[in-house]
C-alpha cells in the first residue's frame, strides 16, 4: 500500500555562500553546470523524481542563501525536512569549520522530533580544485563524532559522485519518513494559514 | 556729400534696429528664438525694411520679389520648387502680410531658420544684385551687407557672440577717419544704449587724449610725483610708468583709438561668403545643394543644441517667467514649424521645458521652467542659488588674464546677481587692460629718454630697490601668518591696484607713501622678470595651454554669453604678451568705493605660505550679510517683531544683500522658510509648504517664501528627508492617518522582500505596483514632503492599503513565501509569522527573527538567535586562538 503511495521527499542543503550548493543542485536536477557566481536570495527548490528500492519519489529540494544578509526572510522551510545536506568546499577551511553551527541552526529551527536521529548527509564539494584544504580524512572524523553522517566527496562542475550523493540522501530521507510515525509530510499541510490571515486582518482592522 | 552722409545715417539705423532686435532676441537664451514673445514679427518687419530699401522694384509686391526671385535660378534644380512653396501663404503668418508673396518668403525663411543661407547666394550674384537695386541700397554696401549676414547667423544659431563680428566701424558717423579696422563686441547691454555708448566713447577718447597729454608733460617735466589718483577710470599712473622701465615689447603707436588695434578680417570660419570670388559655377551649386538637404535636421539641431545649453546654465534669470506661458510659447512655436513639426514637437516633448511641474503650483504662485534638476538628497540643495553669493573670484599672483578668465572660479555656477556683476567686474577687467596697454606703449617712448640717464643713479635705485624688496618681504611674511589673502594683499600692494586687495590689505597699500608704491612697484616686477611671468617661453606655453583649454572644454568658460566668455572672445584677439597680468589690473571701481569686506576666516585655517598661493577659497558673503545658504529647516522660527529681525539683518536683504532704509523696512517680505525678510526682488510672494510647520503642528497652508526658498522647496520635495517620528515624537496625536501609514509603510517594507523575490509573484505583476511606492520601500522611515502631503489627503493610506491587501493575500497563499516565513522559536508553535504582522509579530532588528510579540518584545531580552550566534562566534574565535597559541 505505502509503495503505491507517491511519496515527497524533503531535501534542505545547507552551507557557507559559494561552496556550490546551488550547483550541486542544478548538476543533479538539471545536469547543466555554469562558472558564473550569482547569489541564492532566499530559498527556493526544485523536485526531481528519482526510483528508490523500486519506490517512485519525488524528492523536493531547496536551495538555501549561504549569505547571512538575507535577514528579511524566514527559514520555515526547515520545518518537515526528511533529510539535510550540509556541503563545504574542500579548498575553503571556513566553510568547513562553520558545518556545526549550520548543523545547530537546522535543528534548532526545524526542531525534528528526534534531533539525535534526524538524517544528514555531509558533500565535500570542488574537489577538482586544488590545492585542497580539507582532507577525506578529517570530514570523515566530523562525520563519526556526529553519529555517523554519510560523507560523499563531489565535483558540480565535473558531475562527480552527484548522481550516487543524492541518492544516499534520498534512502536517508525516505529511512526518516518511514521511521517517523508522522503521516502528515505533504509539506503545505505542516503550515496552518488560519492565523496568518487573522493577524492580518487584525492589523489592519486596527489601524483604520 | 550731404547725400552720402544721409545715406550713410540710414545704413547705419537700419544696422542698429537690427543688431538691437537681434540682441533682444538671444539676450533671453531661450532654447528657441522665436518662442520669443512677437520676436518673429519683430525681426521680420526690420529684415523687410532692409530688403525694401533701394529696391528697383514696385512698392505693392514690397520692392524685392524680383531680388528673391534669384533663387530660382540661382539655386540647383531640387530646390526650384521650395522657393514657390516658400512664397505660400500659411495660417499662422500675420494676415498683414497675406497678399505679399515676398513677404511671406521672408517671414518663412527667418522661421526655418534658412535666410542667410538665401541672402548669400542672393548677393553672391553682383549682376542679378544690380539689376534690382539702386547703389544706394542697403543691401549694395558690401560692409552692410556683411553685418546683416552676420546678425541672420547670430539668430540661425542663436550665439550672441557672433554678433561681435560685424564691423563697430559701420556705426559710426564717420567711418574714414578709422584707418584700422578695429572690432568690438557687442555686449550685452547696449540694446538701447547705442547712442550714450557712442557718446561715452568719444567722452573716453577725449578723456584719453587729456590724459596721455598729462603723462607726457609729466615725463618731460620728470616731475613724478604719482599724486594723480583723480581719475577713476585711468590706471593709476604710478604702475603705468614704472612699465616705463621694462623691457617690455615696444609698440609704435600711430592711432589714437581707445579700442584695440588688429588688422586680422572676420574669420573665414564664421563668414563662408567671399563675395567677390563666389560667382553661380556649377560646382559651388552642389555644395549648395547638399546645405540645401540638410536643411530640416538643421532646424532640429538648433533645437537640441539650445535645449542643452539651458540644462548647463542651472538657473537663467529668465526662469521666473511663468511656466504655463513658457509652454503656451512653445507650442506656438512648434505649430508654426509645419515642415518639422512632428519632430520638433517631439523634441519639445521630451525636452525639460515641457515638464509638467510636479511641485503642484498654486494659483497666484509664480512657478518655474522645469530644468531637469538633481534632487536635494543629489546635490544637498548645491544647485538651488541664492541671488547673490556675493562672490567675485580674485586673480592670483601672476596669472594671465586669459588664465584668470577661464579659471574654474568663473566656471563654478555662481549666482544669478553675481553673474550679472560679473559683467561689470569683466568689462573693467577688459577696459582697463586695454587700458594698460595702450599706457605702456605711450610711456616706451619715455622709457628711452630715461634709459639714457647716468649709470650711476640707475646703479643707485638698483640698490634702494633691493633694500626695499626685503622690507617687503619681510612684511609679507607677518601678513602671511595673519590671514588667508595675505598672497594676494602683498600682491596687489606691490602692483597698486588697492581693489583686487582685501580691506585689511588696502590700509598697507595706501598708507604706503607713493614713491614706495613705485619702487615697490618695480621690485615686483623685477621679481617677475626673473620668475616665470615674462618669459617669452612661459608665456607662449601658457597661452597655449588657455587656448587649448577654452576650445577644448566646453564646460568651463564655454558659455559665449557669460561675462567671462564675451571677455575671452574680445581679448583672444591679443597676443597673451600684450595683455597684462590679471593681478596687475586697476579696476575701476576700487574696494575703497564699494567695500566688500569678506567673512572672517576662522583664525585656527592652516596656512601653509607655499599653498597659500595657490588656493584661494571662495568666501560666502560679507561681512555684514551672507547668503541664504540650502538648509533643510525642521523647525518653526519664532515669531520676531520686523523691526527686531531686520536691524538683525543689518536691514538688508537676506537674498542679495541689498540695503534697504529702515523707513521703507515695510517693503520687504518675510519668508517663512528662512525665516528672514527678502527684498521684492528675491521674494515673489510664491507661496509653499513648510516642512517645520507640517512637522511640528500637522499645518498644510502654504505661506509666502523668497524664491530661493521655494526652488529649494521644490528640489527636495520628493526627497525622503524627514523623519517625522523622531522629529516630533507627538505626531501620532494630530492624525490618526499619519501612525496607520507608518504601519503601512512598515509593512510594505518588509513584504517587498518576499514580493520581489518570489517566482510566483512575477506573474501576478505585483512587483510593478510595489515599486511605485518609491521611498516607502527603501527607507520607511524618512518622509518626503510629497509623502506628507499624500498622508494629509489620505492618498496615501489608500494606495498603500490596496497594496499591502494584494501582497498580503499572495504570501498567505503562495508556497514559497510561507517557505520563507518564520516560526516562534520561543513557543515553537507550528504557525508561520510574518514581519509585517505589527500587531502579534515583533522583530529582531539584528539578525531579523521573528516572535511572537507575547513571546519577546525587542528590549525586554536579548534575542534567542543573536545569543546563539554570539556564543557560537566567541566560540570560534576562542577556537582560533587556541589554534594560534
Amino acid at each position: 500500500m505505502a509503495s503505491r503511495k507517491k511519496t515527497l521527499l524533503k531535501v534542505i542543503i545547507l552551507g557557507d555562500s559559494s561552496v556550490g550548493k546551488t550547483s550541486l543542485m542544478n548538476q543533479y536536477v538539471n545536469r547543466k553546470f555554469s562558472n558564473q557566481y550569482k547569489a541564492t536570495i532566499g530559498a527556493d527548490f526544485l523536485t526531481k523524481e528519482l526510483t528508490v528500492d523500486d519506490r517512485t519519489v519525488t524528492m523536493q529540494i531547496w536551495d538555501t542563501a549561504g549569505q547571512e544578509r538575507f535577514q528579511s526572510l524566514g527559514v520555515a522551510f526547515y520545518r518537515g525536512a526528511d533529510c539535510c545536506v550540509l556541503v563545504f568546499d574542500v579548498t575553503a577551511p571556513n566553510t568547513f569549520k562553520s558545518l556545526d553551527s549550520w548543523r545547530d541552526e537546522f535543528l534548532i529551527q526545524a526542531s525534528p522530533r528526534e534531533p539525535e536521529n534526524f538524517p544528514f548527509v555531509l558533500l565535500g564539494n570542488k574537489v577538482d580544485l586544488e590545492p585542497r584544504a580539507i582532507s577525506a580524512k578529517r570530514a570523515q572524523q566530523w562525520c563519526q563524532s556526529k553519529n555517523n553522517i554519510p560523507y560523499f566527496e563531489t565535483s558540480a562542475k565535473e558531475g562527480l559522485n552527484v548522481e550516487q550523493a543524492f541518492l544516499a540522501i534520498a534512502k536517508n530521507a525516505l529511512a526518516q519518513q518511514n521511521s517517523t510515525v508522522d503521516l502528515y509530510n505533504e509539506f503545505p499541510d505542516q503550515i496552518k494559514l488560519t492565523n496568518t490571515q487573522k493577524t492580518s486582518n487584525n492589523g489592519d482592522s486596527c489601524a483604520c | 556729400m550731404s547725400e552720402s552722409s544721409h545715406y550713410i545715417s540710414k545704413y547705419q539705423q537700419l544696422l542698429r534696429d537690427l543688431k538691437s532686435t537681434v540682441e533682444g532676441l538671444l539676450m533671453t537664451q531661450v532654447a528657441n528664438v522665436w518662442s520669443v514673445y512677437g520676436g518673429l514679427n519683430r525681426f521680420h518687419t526690420i529684415v523687410d525694411k532692409i530688403f525694401r530699401h533701394g529696391s528697383k522694384g514696385s512698392e505693392e509686391e514690397s520692392g524685392y520679389y524680383n531680388f528673391i526671385q534669384g533663387l530660382e535660378w540661382l539655386q540647383p534644380e531640387n530646390s526650384k520648387s521650395y522657393f514657390s512653396i516658400d512664397c505660400e501663404y500659411r495660417p499662422h503668418i500675420p494676415s498683414h502680410l497675406k497678399n505679399k508673396k515676398s513677404a511671406i518668403w521672408l517671414y518663412r525663411s527667418l522661421e526655418n531658420h534658412s535666410l542667410s543661407q538665401k541672402l548669400s547666394w542672393l548677393l553672391s550674384d553682383k549682376n542679378h544684385l544690380s539689376k534690382c537695386y539702386h547703389d544706394y541700397a542697403f543691401l549694395c554696401q558690401e560692409k552692410y551687407a556683411e553685418a546683416t549676414l552676420i546678425c541672420l547667423r547670430a539668430v540661425e544659431r542663436n550665439q550672441a557672440s557672433l554678433m561681435s563680428e560685424i564691423n563697430p566701424s559701420l556705426f559710426l558717423q564717420k567711418p574714414s577717419q578709422f584707418l584700422k579696422i578695429h572690432r568690438r563686441c557687442s555686449s550685452f547691454p547696449d540694446n538701447h544704449m547705442q547712442k550714450i555708448y557712442e557718446e561715452k566713447l568719444n567722452i573716453r577718447r577725449r578723456t584719453i587724449q587729456n590724459f596721455q597729454n598729462e603723462v607726457n608733460k609729466k615725463i618731460a617735466t620728470g616731475k613724478i610725483h604719482g599724486k594723480l589718483k583723480a581719475w577713476h577710470s585711468m590706471p593709476s599712473l604710478l604702475s603705468v610708468q614704472h612699465n616705463i622701465f621694462k623691457n617690455r615689447p615696444r609698440f609704435e603707436s600711430k592711432t589714437t583709438p581707445s579700442t584695440p588695434i588688429h588688422s586680422k578680417k572676420i574669420s573665414p570660419s564664421l563668414l563662408k561668403v567671399d563675395y567677390r570670388t563666389l560667382q553661380p559655377i556649377p560646382k559651388k551649386l552642389n555644395i549648395k545643394r547638399n546645405r540645401q538637404n540638410i536643411k530640416p535636421p538643421d532646424v532640429k539641431h538648433i533645437i537640441i543644441d539650445n535645449c542643452s545649453i539651458v540644462e548647463h546654465t542651472p538657473s537663467l534669470s529668465s526662469s521666473q517667467s511663468s511656466g504655463t506661458i513658457m509652454n503656451e510659447e512653445l507650442t506656438q512655436s512648434t505649430v508654426s514649424m509645419p515642415e518639422t513639426k512632428s519632430k520638433v514637437s517631439n523634441i519639445l516633448s521630451q525636452s525639460p521645458l515641457t515638464v509638467v511641474d510636479s511641485f503642484l503650483p498654486m494659483p497666484g504662485e509664480k512657478d518655474y521652467k522645469r530644468l531637469p534638476k538633481k534632487t536635494f538628497i543629489e546635490d544637498g540643495g548645491m544647485s538651488v542659488l541664492p541671488m547673490a553669493t556675493g562672490y567675485f573670484p580674485k586673480p592670483t599672483k601672476g596669472q594671465s588674464l586669459l588664465s584668470f578668465l577661464t579659471s574654474s572660479q568663473f566656471a563654478r555656477a555662481n549666482a544669478e546677481l553675481d553673474r550679472e556683476n560679473a559683467h561689470f567686474s569683466i568689462s573693467e577687467a577688459i577696459i582697463s587692460a586695454m587700458e594698460q596697454i595702450r599706457c605702456k606703449r605711450h610711456s616706451n617712448i619715455g622709457e628711452e629718454q630715461m634709459d639714457d640717464s647716468d649709470p650711476e643713479i640707475v646703479e643707485l635705485k638698483q640698490k634702494i630697490r633691493l633694500r626695499r624688496t626685503k622690507r617687503v618681504l619681510e612684511k609679507q611674511k607677518k601678513n602671511m601668518s595673519f590671514s588667508l589673502m595675505s598672497d594676494g594683499k602683498t600682491d596687489t600692494a606691490t602692483t597698486v591696484s588697492p581693489c583686487s586687495t582685501p580691506p585689511d590689505a588696502t590700509s598697507d597699500g595706501s598708507s604706503s607713501d607713493d614713491v614706495e608704491d613705485l619702487e615697490m612697484n618695480e621690485t615686483s616686477n623685477l621679481e617677475e622678470n626673473a620668475g616665470l611671468s615674462m618669459s617669452m617661453a612661459s608665456l607662449f606655453s601658457e597661452a597655449d595651454i588657455m587656448k587649448r583649454h577654452t576650445r577644448g572644454a566646453p564646460d568651463g568658460a564655454s558659455d559665449i554669453l557669460s561675462a567671462e566668455g564675451v571677455a575671452i572672445s574680445l581679448i583672444s584677439k591679443f597676443s597673451d604678451k600684450q595683455l597684462p597680468r590679471a593681478s596687475d589690473l586697476e579696476w575701476l571701481v576700487s574696494e575703497e568705493d564699494a567695500p566688500q569686506a569678506l567673512l572672517p576666516l576662522p583664525k585656527s585655517w592652516p596656512v601653509s605660505p607655499d599653498s597659500a598661493e595657490e588656493n584661494i577659497t571662495p568666501l560666502r558673503g560679507t561681512q555684514e550679510w551672507a547668503p541664504p545658504r540650502a538648509q533643510i529647516i525642521f523647525t518653526i522660527h519664532p515669531a520676531t517683531a520686523r523691526k527686531v529681525l531686520m536691524s538683525k539683518q543689518n536691514y538688508r536683504c537676506a537674498g542679495c544683500s541689498m540695503r534697504v532704509a529702515p523707513k521703507y523696512a515695510s517693503r520687504f517680505r518675510y519668508c517663512e522658510y528662512l525665516g528672514r525678510y527678502f527684498c521684492t526682488g528675491c521674494h515673489k510672494n510664491q507661496l509653499a509648504l513648510i516642512p517645520g510647520r507640517i512637522l511640528q503642528k500637522w499645518d498644510f497652508k502654504r505661506y509666502p517664501v523668497s524664491t530661493f526658498s521655494y526652488r529649494l522647496l521644490e528640489q527636495m520635495y520628493t526627497d525622503p528627508l524627514f523623519r517625522v517620528f523622531s522629529l516630533n515624537k507627538n505626531i501620532s496625536k494630530s492624525t490618526k492617518n499619519l501612525e496607520f501609514c507608518r504601519r503601512l509603510r512598515l509593512g510594505i517594507y518588509y513584504l517587498k522582500d518576499f514580493i520581489f523575490t518570489c517566482r510566483y509573484a512575477e506573474s501576478l505583476r505585483i512587483r510593478e505596483k510595489v515599486e511605485e511606492m518609491g521611498s516607502a520601500l527603501t527607507q520607511p522611515d524618512f518622509y518626503s514632503m510629497d509623502d506628507l502631503v499624500k498622508i494629509k489627503s489620505g492618498e496615501m493610506s489608500s494606495k498603500l492599503k490596496v497594496m499591502v491587501d494584494i501582497c498580503c493575500k499572495h504570501t498567505s497563499e503562495c508556497k514559497l513565501c510561507l517557505a520563507r516565513g518564520f516560526f516562534c522559536e520561543r513557543c515553537k508553535a507550528d504557525e508561520v509569522i510574518f514581519p509585517w504582522q505589527l500587531r502579534t509579530v515583533s522583530r529582531c532588528d539584528k539578525c531579523g527573527s521573528c516572535y511572537h510579540l507575547a513571546c519577546w518584545r525587542p528590549g525586554n531580552s536579548p534575542c534567542i538567535k543573536c545569543c546563539r550566534l554570539q556564543k557560537r562566534k566567541e566560540s570560534t574565535d576562542s577556537s582560533i586562538r587556541i589554534n594560534n597559541e
